[in-house]
């Protein structure tokens, strides 16, 4: 194109090779090289990470409502193809969304929600696995890259699934299944049963930012496999880590540990005393 | 058996059945190899699990085992501490005073059993200030028959074992990584960083608190701070309090199959001193026998058919009705 706008002679030769590097870097979003590696030359997904947006609102379009910000939603059409049994259940699990919602009961989020939930999670990355620790109920998920096979057998209800991956070039492709039917997919109620079949594709787009695609399929509940996407975006914060956040033990932990008698200084001049007047 | 329920027990015992239950394993369904499966021997499992009554000595020195590529030692694999449970904590091998079902055998001498995992000081007593041994000595006589919430232990409830009782309380997997060493417990998750960033602001508590590690030859030291202090030592009630600055030594022996962890305790609001806690800790292999709690690997093969350990998942359903009951969500409407 710039060929014909300009005649050559006009045009040095580093200028060529310039605006098409740019115009490349623009249609792949990443020069190719510039992401991290490993030593296997593998990309590198070590790091803390974290989805912006309202997916886990609701995956589906959606406007504003009182317990949800807006959301353009993360399926790809649209909407979610439930089967139509399914779909009144769905609409239940909206209708008790501020109760049903395994979520406010501090449960493991599952596979894909822990991806796009609003709180990061660290990626630490070998060449026989890849291990994601989530900030939200620290959960731990292990996700294979040795060239096994899901194990089936008794090994075949895990909140996170089993997952095996793969590389495809550059990307990262986890097969996941053997789930239980706990979880949720958002706050709005969508759900799975155990069939749940999820495809993950892991793909560097910058150095800092994953583009994660997930089709899922579940005979019991959906007509047809369905995909998501969202970008995953690099911690960069000076000293970022991830705080645990085991919440499920907040209506307990009030009781532990034993405290001092009311009134006693602590030896050795505790920094933590509580001021005149205690706690509300 | 379902997973979570199988989660949940090994997690939250009953104080009853635990009795009964503590050298009993969970059976397993899959200990034949699937038929498409290259046809070499499955692990060797075994029905009890067994404790040693001593520990050893590991010296703190140059490590000359094998590295990683970012030069840590390579400590990667399979562990378990070899003495005892959470019971008890300064007499591993003696059981929970008071236990309403105690062991059908009589306990050998004191002498015969394991050592207190107190070291320092020399009585094997964690050094309390008066009101703090009062309230361990008052959780132990409710342990029990709890009538309060707080003589329920939160390790029942789900909650994380923390620091120090995870090392006590089932096997566990260390992985490593350029900067990180990190612990997978049964209860549990710590990330050890080794890239001296400051420590959390003190006022954010923890139940794994907040660790900040360096490799010393073969001992990975480890700063603790920022413990909620609220996972209690094991079910005699020993604890420390928010203030508890903790550092940890683990020694490596040179050959890779053991460990010391040596931790001291500092807390002015619960102690009158400095005290130190030794945990020796065995590493499990391929030629270990699988027992449902020093050990709890399945086996898997890869594409070339060779055999490949590993680790499930570990997640205890929250199960806040009680001391006594597991994990069981409410049945599908």
């Amino acid at each position: 194109m710039i060929k014909t706008l300009l005649p050559k002679s006009l045009l040095p030769k580093w200028t060529v090779l310039a605006c098409a590097l740019a115009i490349a870097g623009q249609a792949l979003a990443a020069p190719v090289g510039s992401i991290p590696r490993a030593a296997n030359g593998k990309p590198d997904f070590s790091g803390i990470w974290e989805a912006h947006g309202a997916a886990d609102h609701d995956l589906e379009p959606h406007a504003a409502r009182k317990d949800a910000p807006p959301g353009p939603g993360i399926v790809e059409g649209g909407q979610i193809p439930y089967l139509p049994a399914a779909l009144v259940q769905k609409q239940k699990n909206f209708a008790n969304r501020e109760k049903d919602d395994p979520r406010l009961k501090g449960w493991t989020l599952g596979v894909p929600r822990g991806v796009y939930y609003p709180e990061p999670f660290q990626v630490f990355q070998r060449r026989r696995d890849i291990t994601i620790v989530h900030q939200f109920g620290h959960s731990v998920r292990t996700i294979h890259t040795d060239g096994t096979p899901h194990p089936g057998g008794d090994r075949n209800q895990f909140w996170l699934g089993d997952s095996r991956g793969r590389w495809d070039g550059d990307t990262l492709v986890v097969d996941v299944k053997d789930f239980n039917d706990e979880t949720w997919l958002d706050r709005a109620g969508n759900f799975h049963s155990e069939e749940l079949h999820v495809v993950e594709r892991w793909k560097y787009v910058d150095p800092n930012t994953i583009e994660y695609r997930a089709t899922l399929e579940d005979p019991q509940v959906f007509s047809r496999p369905w995909t998501i996407a969202v970008l995953l975006h690099r911690h960069r914060e000076k000293n970022f880590q991830l705080i645990e956040d085991y919440r499920f033990t907040l209506d307990y932990d009030e009781h532990y540990p034993p405290k001092p008698p009311a009134g006693a200084a602590p030896a050795g001049g505790s920094t933590t005393a509580q001021p005149a007047g205690g706690q509300p | 058996m379902n997973r979570k329920v199988k989660a949940a027990l090994a997690a939250a015992w009953p104080a009853a059945a635990a009795a009964a239950l503590a050298f009993a394993v969970l059976p397993r369904a899959d200990a034949a190899e699937p038929k498409d499966k290259p046809h070499d021997k499955p692990l060797q499992t075994t029905e009890r699990i067994a404790f040693e009554p001593a520990y050893a000595e590991i010296k703190s020195g140059k490590w000359t085992g094998k590295r990683l590529p970012d030069g840590q030692p390579d400590v990667e694999g399979h562990w378990s501490n070899t003495v005892a449970n959470h019971n008890n904590w300064t007499d591993p091998q003696g059981g929970i005073p008071g236990d309403p079902n105690p062991p059908r055998r009589a306990l050998p001498p004191r002498d015969g059993r394991a050592p207190s995992r107190v070291t320092d000081p020399a009585d094997g007593q964690v050094p309390f200030q008066p009101w703090a041994k009062a309230a361990q000595e008052d959780f132990l006589k409710n342990f029990h028959n709890p009538t309060e919430p707080r003589y329920i232990e939160p390790l029942a409830r789900c909650a994380p074992a923390g620091v120090p009782k995870s090392f006590i309380w089932h096997g566990y997997e260390i992985r490593q990584y350029p900067g990180y060493v990190l612990f997978l417990f049964n209860s549990g998750t710590r990330i050890i960083h080794l890239d001296n960033k400051p420590h959390l602001p003190a006022n954010i508590k923890l139940w794994n608190a907040d660790s900040r590690g360096r490799w010393e030859g073969n001992t990975l030291v480890v700063d603790v701070t920022n413990s909620n202090g609220k996972a209690l030592f094991g079910r005699t009630g020993e604890f420390a309090s928010e203030n508890a600055h903790i550092t940890e030594r683990y020694i490596f022996a040179n050959d890779g199959k053991a460990y010391n962890y040596v931790a001291t305790f500092d807390d002015p609001t619960v102690y009158t001193r400095k005290w130190t806690a030794t945990i020796p800790n065995k590493r499990r292999t391929e030629g270990d026998a699988i027992d449902g709690w020093h050990y709890e690997v399945a086996l898997n093969h890869d594409d070339k058919g060779r055999r490949v350990i590993e680790r499930d998942e570990r997640i205890c359903t929250e199960n806040n009705i009680g001391f006594g009951h597991v994990a069981v969500t409410p049945a599908k409407k």
